[in-house]
């Protein structure tokens, strides 16, 4: 038995995972890393429009907090907004300390760029590779500091005795032999799920494993209901279009060439926020004004020019992808499943209801963005509060006492469930690949953009069946050396249990909030339902739901238009 | 489309293992590389080992050799590839060693990127904001540093093929992105480190395999000459590489032409014995050969072009302009 | 058909068997060259390291000259026509710099206009000349000879510069021009790598195991001579090849031939007329196999 010790194990390398990981060694802990992946393929590098601060002279902290609350239509909790917006400022300077090269304005400072659902131009940003500049800049710390990585190690599962996290079950991919990773505390930072959904605009990688690992460790899940679903996403692949182009100026036209935003957000047009900019281009859709079951982005009119300094990776994709150019012709684009808004509980410094779990990122659910998240957010959410939950781990493990002997059976358990698996091979069982692309059609089509109770339904029994099929899962690679079937899987198991808690807290949601939109409650019910939905898993696998307050400080629940 | 493809297959633990596998896969019009090759992997053979992640050319984990030359799978139609009757041929990254099927060992082009001190060195007093700086710099920056790491430059590299120590186009365009970073103060250490390296600056051959095969178009080949130009600039001692362009400048100064019989000596330097003694039976068999006459072996016979004056000329106002930059 | 003719340093200096093979075998094909007598070095991309603009200046002379003539520019030199495209990209693409080059020009009674055509004599023959009115002229088919192409970097990459959108066939020519009188091109794999020839000053091991590498893959895969429209190429494939044997520890003793020899050969000009007895590697066995080719 392989067994690796630190004080504090960060699960994922990504912007969260990193920057907590930065922070929990200046703070004096042994820290490492451990991705499933290596830290510069993280999924952090592919945000591309930009980060959110109000950095300017004519803005504020408070306006870039109420705008925060206003597009989570009141849903998240504005004690952490208050915090996330006091800290960008300081955040973003540090960040440019470091080495990241945002893009200037005439006289040398930071330039920031208008983005969707906000009052001010706040989005810092290099051109639209922002998510990638950082994470190169985040990852050269890592690489100063001489944080320990375990690159490629697949976490299978949370080890949690006598009501404490101790660390974690890793498998690395080119050994295939499980180790035990000891740490005192865990921080999760394994980013989004949006592989739940075909398509996404979100990596192959994007299989919300550390959700469900904490979720099966007993840590509850969080607004698990609300998943953003981004305006602009290519047709076949979902791959993503920046929101930086509708910032930059870019116009949303129907078949008919209308601009149509007018008409559902007369003030902000395209840059309303992401939930009302994709439920207007749905609707045109589904009223026979969209193109191939998409809607146009068009950018022609910022020049080529522009676009080719500001634009230019999604210029290329455009062309790479679907062989238009958007300095000539507008891109045909529609809304795709791109971010959780929910993930694992936790309080300000990332900490979750179980002793030693802290989560930070897209995994966590702090929650800053409620029911919707505004473009620009995601990254500040990664860098404030990874850098607040390394604080807090280290403080943490202070109080700790010695490293304490993890039994066996911590092992044992998941290596039973990759013998029973390996025997599977020549079974008549199904094939992962078969599971994921049925759970992912029907989490598009009945979990989308417009629910309604008979979907619900349906999708809750399919989620049921598929679990069941699951139990059947077929695998034929029985090699140990870099074995994808297998981890593919680990990913599946955990993401049946995820999709499950998203479509029991849409279900049971009756009002429409955010992103979550039931075509058979279309208004907010603030009275029945400004609350957070608590997803805890029950020994059979299925979620139990409870519900918690949102705290409020400043702002009261307003009709919300753009 | 039906999409034909030969797949190189390997167990690294087990250095004979490897074969071709070949697959038909149906795939829509406008697929790429890595979609056929997902469907392999998803419904043909689950045992095909590669690296994905984000399918737009960004995480850099899909390059892989298709028909004989690194691409970024996710970035590459299959229809592209596509070759008469023969299927299209995929194998494992160059340069490094493989650990299954298309996965390789990229450690060896880590512990590069760590050679060449791969963080902001800034130890002056910082500044109350962020620092000022030219939009223009953090443009060039940012090019440079759009590099996403996928490997195809290391491992196409025809310079590493033959020296494992040679730094490598992915490393050096990092490099470039500090030492193009006003914001670094330590820009004289990192051009006399990546100068004086062993496998530094000066080992490029310039034969512009990185850009070709470049997904980004980072142009790393184009970075090294960046910092070439940086070391004679800021007056780093750069050695023979750095003597050769001067000395070949020099040539060209003199007669308008190229001299090779001077650039020899000019370059490894006119009393480096040793060296020279080396070079002298290539020289001989040049000359039995016909090939340097003797006439032109004495620098005195070698006959400037009729416009030297012209030539010299533009050299001057390059050279003008220059010191009128600097100050 | 007639050029402006851009032979290069080379070609009037370590390689006079190139220059003189290429006048003897344009002539015959009724190619007509203007030699640019006055011409300057390109700086081979050596220049263009440590003084970009003064490069692209000593460039911009030659190609004004050139246009001065009325004339497409040929050259015969892999590296001259890679610098050359280079730094013809750049002009073309931006009027200010052009401007600027321009202006120091003008004291010499040159400007360049963009657009001009430059062309090494490989392209000539395969786009202008043409392979089946190559192959027409051919009185001495080189049957049986196996040749080894080999490109040299900067007429392949990067490949956008070379035009070869316009013309994909570019990475071809030398096979199909091996074709065309009547030998036979051997594949092997570094027929498009590098030479080593630029860092033999700097990394003469490295240089030189590429070298010996390239050779010996090629007269592995049963190569009588390797043929290159590189004359600096060749000096490294040719002039340096016995200290290249030595260090890559093999036996190679492979000739190097000028494409201008080649072609020479099978339009029947007399091989001491090519200076085929002018290279560091013996020519003869290629020779006699050409010879006996056309006796049986």
């Amino acid at each position: 038995m392989t067994v690796f010790q630190h004080d504090v194990l960060v699960i994922g390398a990504g912007l969260a995972g990193m920057r907590a990981a930065i922070e929990a060694a200046r703070n004096g802990a042994d820290v490492a890393l451990v991705t499933k992946l290596h830290p510069m393929r993280s999924h952090s590098g592919a945000a591309q429009g930009g980060i959110n601060a109000a950095l300017g002279e004519e803005d504020s902290w408070e306006s870039h907090a109420f705008d925060t609350v206003k597009g989570s239509d009141y849903l998240a909790d504005q004690d952490a907004v208050e915090i996330f917006a006091r800290e960008a400022p300081g955040d973003i300077i540090e960040l440019e300390r470091m080495g990241t090269s945002f893009s200037r304005t005439e006289d040398g400072k930071i330039a920031q760029r208008p983005f969707g659902g906000a009052g001010f131009p706040r989005t810092c940003f290099i051109a639209d590779i922002t998510g990638q500049a950082i994470l190169h800049v985040v990852y050269e710390q890592v690489l100063k500091l001489g944080i320990t990585v375990y690159q490629e190690y697949f976490c299978t599962s949370l080890i949690v005795e006598d009501g404490e996290v101790r660390g974690v079950i890793a498998m690395p991919m080119i050994t295939g032999d499980l180790a035990v990773m000891q740490g005192k505390a865990v921080i999760m930072a394994t980013g989004g799920l949006g592989r739940v959904y075909a398509p996404t605009t979100n990596a192959i990688a994007c299989t919300g494993d550390g959700m469900a690992i904490s979720y099966m460790a007993g840590a509850p899940l969080q607004d698990m209901e609300f998943m953003q679903f981004h305006p602009t996403s290519l047709k076949d692949s979902g791959v993503l279009m920046t929101e930086g182009a509708r910032g930059e100026g870019g116009y949303l036209l129907n078949s008919e060439g209308d601009r149509f935003m007018g008409k559902y957000a007369p003030n902000k047009f395209e840059l309303a926020s992401r939930d009302v900019v994709s439920r207007a281009e749905q609707t045109e859709i589904n009223e026979g004004r969209g193109i191939d079951g998409c809607v146009l982005l068009d950018v022609r009119h910022l020049g080529e020019e522009k676009i080719s300094e500001r634009l230019w990776q999604i210029r290329e994709l455009a062309i790479d992808l679907t062989n238009t150019d958007m300095v000539h012709e507008p891109v045909k684009v529609r809304p795709g499943a791109h971010y959780a808004m929910g993930g694992i509980k936790t309080d300000v410094d990332g900490a979750a209801p179980l002793p030693g779990l802290f989560a930070a990122g897209e995994c966590a659910n702090v929650s800053v963005h409620g029911s919707n998240r505004l473009g620009g957010n995601s990254l500040l959410d990664t860098i404030v509060f990874g850098r607040r939950a390394g604080v807090a781990a280290a403080a943490y493990v202070k109080q700790v006492a010695s490293k304490s002997q993890i039994s066996e059976a911590a092992l044992a358990e998941d290596q039973n469930r990759i013998q029973q698996w390996m025997a599977t091979k020549g079974s008549g069982g199904e094939r992962p690949a078969v599971i994921r692309g049925e759970m992912g059609r029907m989490m598009r089509e009945d979990l989308g953009i417009f629910r309604a109770r008979e979907k619900l339904d349906s999708a809750l029994a399919k989620i049921v069946e598929l679990k069941g099929r699951f139990e059947n899962v077929r695998l034929e690679d029985t090699g140990k050396v870099f074995n994808l079937d297998l981890l593919s899987i680990f990913e599946l198991g955990g993401m049946l249990d995820v999709a499950h808690a998203m479509v029991a807290g849409a279900l049971a949601r009756e009002e429409s909030r955010g992103a979550h939109t039931r075509l058979d409650f279309p208004e907010r019910n603030d009275e029945k339902w400004l609350k957070h939905t608590v997803a805890s898993r029950k020994e059979d696998g299925s979620p139990q739901l409870d519900y918690a307050d949102v705290t409020m400080t400043k702002w009261e629940p307003e009709v919300r238009t753009y | 489309m039906d999409v034909r493809l030969k797949v190189k297959r390997q167990d690294g633990t087990q250095p004979d293992s490897s074969h071709y596998d070949e697959y038909t896969v149906e795939m829509p019009e406008g697929a790429t590389m890595l979609d056929a090759l997902l469907q392999v992997r998803d419904y043909e053979d689950g045992g095909l080992a590669l690296r994905y992640s984000c399918r737009s050319s960004i995480c850099g984990s899909c390059a892989m050799r298709v028909n004989g030359r690194a691409r970024l799978a996710c970035k590459t139609k299959a229809s592209d590839m596509a070759n008469g009757d023969e299927p299209i041929l995929v194998e494992p990254l160059g340069n490094m060693p493989v650990i299954k099927d298309l996965v390789t060992d990229m450690e060896v082009h880590w512990d590069k990127v760590r050679r060449i001190t791969p963080w902001l060195e800034n130890s002056g007093p910082e500044p109350e904001r962020e620092h000022i700086v030219m939009h223009e710099t953090m443009v060039d920056v940012s090019n440079a540093l759009s590099c996403i790491q996928c490997g195809a430059c290391v491992s196409d590299c025809t310079v590493l093929e033959v020296d494992k120590h040679f730094i490598g186009p992915a490393a050096f365009a990092k490099a470039y992105r500090f030492v193009g970073d006003p914001r670094d103060d330590t820009t004289m250490d990192r051009l006399k480190a990546l100068s004086s390296a062993k496998g530094g600056i000066w080992d490029c051959t310039r034969c512009n395999i990185c850009v070709e095969v470049c997904p980004k178009d980072i142009r790393p080949m184009d970075r090294i000459m960046q910092l070439r130009e940086q070391v004679v600039n800021a007056g780093v001692e750069g050695g023979i590489g750095a003597r050769h362009g001067t000395a070949f400048a020099g040539s060209v100064r003199r007669t308008g032409r190229l001299d090779e019989v001077r650039l020899l000596p000019e370059s490894v330097g006119m009393f480096n014995a040793p060296r020279l003694l080396k070079e002298l039976p290539g020289a001989f068999r040049m000359m039995r050969a016909g090939k340097l006459p003797w006439k032109d072996t004495l620098p005195l016979f070698s006959k400037p072009i009729a416009g030297i004056a012209h030539v010299r000329r533009l050299f001057d106002n390059a050279r003008s302009e220059k010191k009128e930059a600097k100050r | 058909m007639r050029y402006a003719f851009w032979p290069g340093c080379v070609s009037k200096g370590a390689c006079p068997e190139l220059y003189e093979s290429m006048i003897l075998t344009s002539a015959k094909l009724g190619i007509e060259l203007e030699e640019l007598y006055d011409g300057n070095c390109t700086g081979a991309g050596v220049i263009s390291e440590h003084e970009p603009e003064l490069a692209d200046a000593l460039n911009a002379r030659n190609f004004a000259m050139a246009q001065k003539m009325g004339l497409d520019l040929i050259n015969i030199c892999s590296t001259c026509q890679g610098v050359q495209s280079l730094v013809q990209e750049k002009l073309d693409r931006d009027e200010e710099y052009r401007a600027k080059i321009n202006a120091q020009l003008a004291e010499e009674g040159l400007e360049y206009k963009p657009g001009l055509v430059i062309k090494n004599f490989m392209w000539v023959l395969a786009e202008d000349l043409g392979l089946d009115k190559l192959k027409e002229q051919v009185v001495r088919p080189l049957t049986g000879l196996r040749c080894g192409p080999f490109y040299g970097c900067y007429i392949l990459r990067p490949s956008r510069i070379l035009g070869m959108e316009e013309h994909p066939e570019r990475d071809d020519y030398l096979e199909q021009i091996i074709a065309a009188v009547g030998a036979e091109a051997v594949e092997y794999e570094g027929k498009d790598k590098c030479c080593g020839f630029p860092i033999l000053t700097n990394n003469r091991k490295n240089s030189l195991t590429q070298t010996g590498t390239h050779i010996h893959e090629a007269k592995n895969q049963g190569a009588d001579c390797l043929v290159t429209p590189c004359p600096l190429c060749h000096l490294n494939l040719d002039a340096q090849q016995p200290s290249a044997a030595e260090v890559i520890e093999r036996e190679l003793n492979v000739p190097i031939i000028h494409l201008p020899q080649l072609i020479g050969l099978a339009l029947g000009i007399d091989p001491d007329k090519l200076r085929m007895n002018r290279h560091v590697i013996g020519t003869q066995a290629v020779i006699d196999k050409v010879l006996a080719a056309v006796e049986a």
